[in-house]
């Protein structure tokens, strides 16, 4: 269901204030989601004043930087640093992406960091994705082909290998997913932009033969038909997908098919 | 997961986008069209019943609010019949990309204007 304002224990309180101690002249005031998972208090928001003379040019690098530096009790997800794994995913300046690839020179004034929007919240920037994983497996995201000689290549012709790009390249970080409005108010139901176009990524493929089974499960009111067109799942995908045209085309396929 | 867990904030900080604000409005115009369809009926229902409920009604709509009324009327209903023609592309699965979909967007938001204009006309002033 639709609800606009946090829950009581979620309201966002003012948090503490790191001033800056190198004495540097180029300083950025950096805001960050907290929540410690063992005081039992609200989250808040810890204001960082962080010396940018030394300061590499990505939003983890910042992050990293705070946590050796300044605050070490900070907790957020990294892994590989070059967009590929999908860890960092985080809310930067009021858009999800990967902190690893997006430059803080493209924040104009303060920089403010939350977790990924309407998750639980584990701690600090870390959000409870299992939902989404759960949704994720309930596609049966790998191949279905009764073919059974495991020592024959399954080939697929170069047309119908294209059809899978833009699909393959899915990181699963949920920046997409968590960016639509549509999977807040409906997020256990809804499969989200994520889990659809990963669905769209089995059913266009060639190779497999389960396709009608897949239209079929995923033909649901809410699983598919919660999708409005709204595109945030696009404006926010960092490696330049096109979710909405995904749940598009399985929207397609299920109308003429 | 336990309750504790609080839940991070969403619509208060995220971003709007183009595509967005036009959804929500699109959602918006179509429940006030809804109204004021029904607003319609009622008042040709009640010019049947005689001129001076012409007149009446005649007075309020040459007031401000009046007017007003009838611009935002005409708007809703060009900004709603314009989402739509988009959404029938979107259908056959055209102009999903980033560009497109912005530039039909701002397409969507200035014609609505230009349309509730030429079709007021001089009737506006």
């Amino acid at each position: 269901m639709v609800q606009i304002n946090l829950p009581q224990n979620s309201k966002i309180k003012k948090g503490k204030y790191y001033k800056d101690k190198t004495g540097s002249k180029n300083i950025r005031k950096v805001n960050i989601y907290r929540w410690d998972p063992s005081t039992g208090e609200n989250p808040r928001i810890d204001t960082y004043e962080v010396d940018m003379e030394n300061c590499p040019s990505k939003v983890l690098d910042l992050l990293n930087k705070i946590k050796n530096e300044i605050d070490p009790s900070i907790a957020y997800r990294r892994s590989c640093a070059h967009g590929v794994c999908g860890s960092c995913a985080m809310n930067m300046d009021g858009k999800n992406g990967l902190a690893c690839t997006k430059p803080h020179k493209e924040i104009k004034g303060d920089i403010n960091i939350y977790p990924l929007p309407h998750l639980k919240v584990q701690k600090d920037l870390i959000g409870d994705l299992s939902t989404l994983y759960k949704q994720y497996q309930s596609v049966e995201p790998w191949l279905k082909n009764s073919k059974k000689d495991e020592n024959k290549e399954n080939l697929q012709s170069v047309e119908d290998r294209s059809k899978l790009d833009g699909l393959y390249e899915c990181i699963m970080c949920a920046c997409c997913s968590t960016a639509c409005p549509s999977y807040w108010w409906n997020g256990d139901k809804y499969l989200g932009p994520a889990v659809l176009l990963q669905a769209y990524r089995w059913i266009i493929d060639s190779r497999d033969e389960d396709r009608k089974e897949r239209l079929k499960k995923v033909a649901d009111e809410l699983k598919l038909y919660r999708c409005h067109t709204i595109m945030n799942c696009t404006n926010a995908c960092p490696k330049g997908l096109n979710p909405a045209k995904a749940i598009a085309s399985i929207k397609k396929m299920l109308a003429t098919s | 997961m336990e309750d504790k867990n609080p839940l991070s904030p969403h619509i208060q900080i995220y971003n709007w986008h183009i595509s967005s604000l036009i959804s929500i409005s699109h959602r918006i115009t179509g429940i006030i069209n809804i109204i004021i369809i029904t607003l319609i009926c009622f008042w040709a229902s009640f010019l049947l019943l005689g001129s001076t409920n012409y007149d009446i009604i005649k007075t309020f709509f040459e007031t401000f609010f009046g007017k007003f009324l009838i611009a935002g009327t005409v708007w809703s209903f060009s900004f709603q019949i314009l989402c739509e023609i988009r959404h029938f592309f979107w259908d056959l699965g055209i102009g999903f990309e980033l560009k497109t979909a912005n530039l039909t967007g701002l397409i969507v938001i200035f014609g609505s204007i230009v349309l509730t204009i030429l079709f007021l006309g001089k009737g506006l002033i």
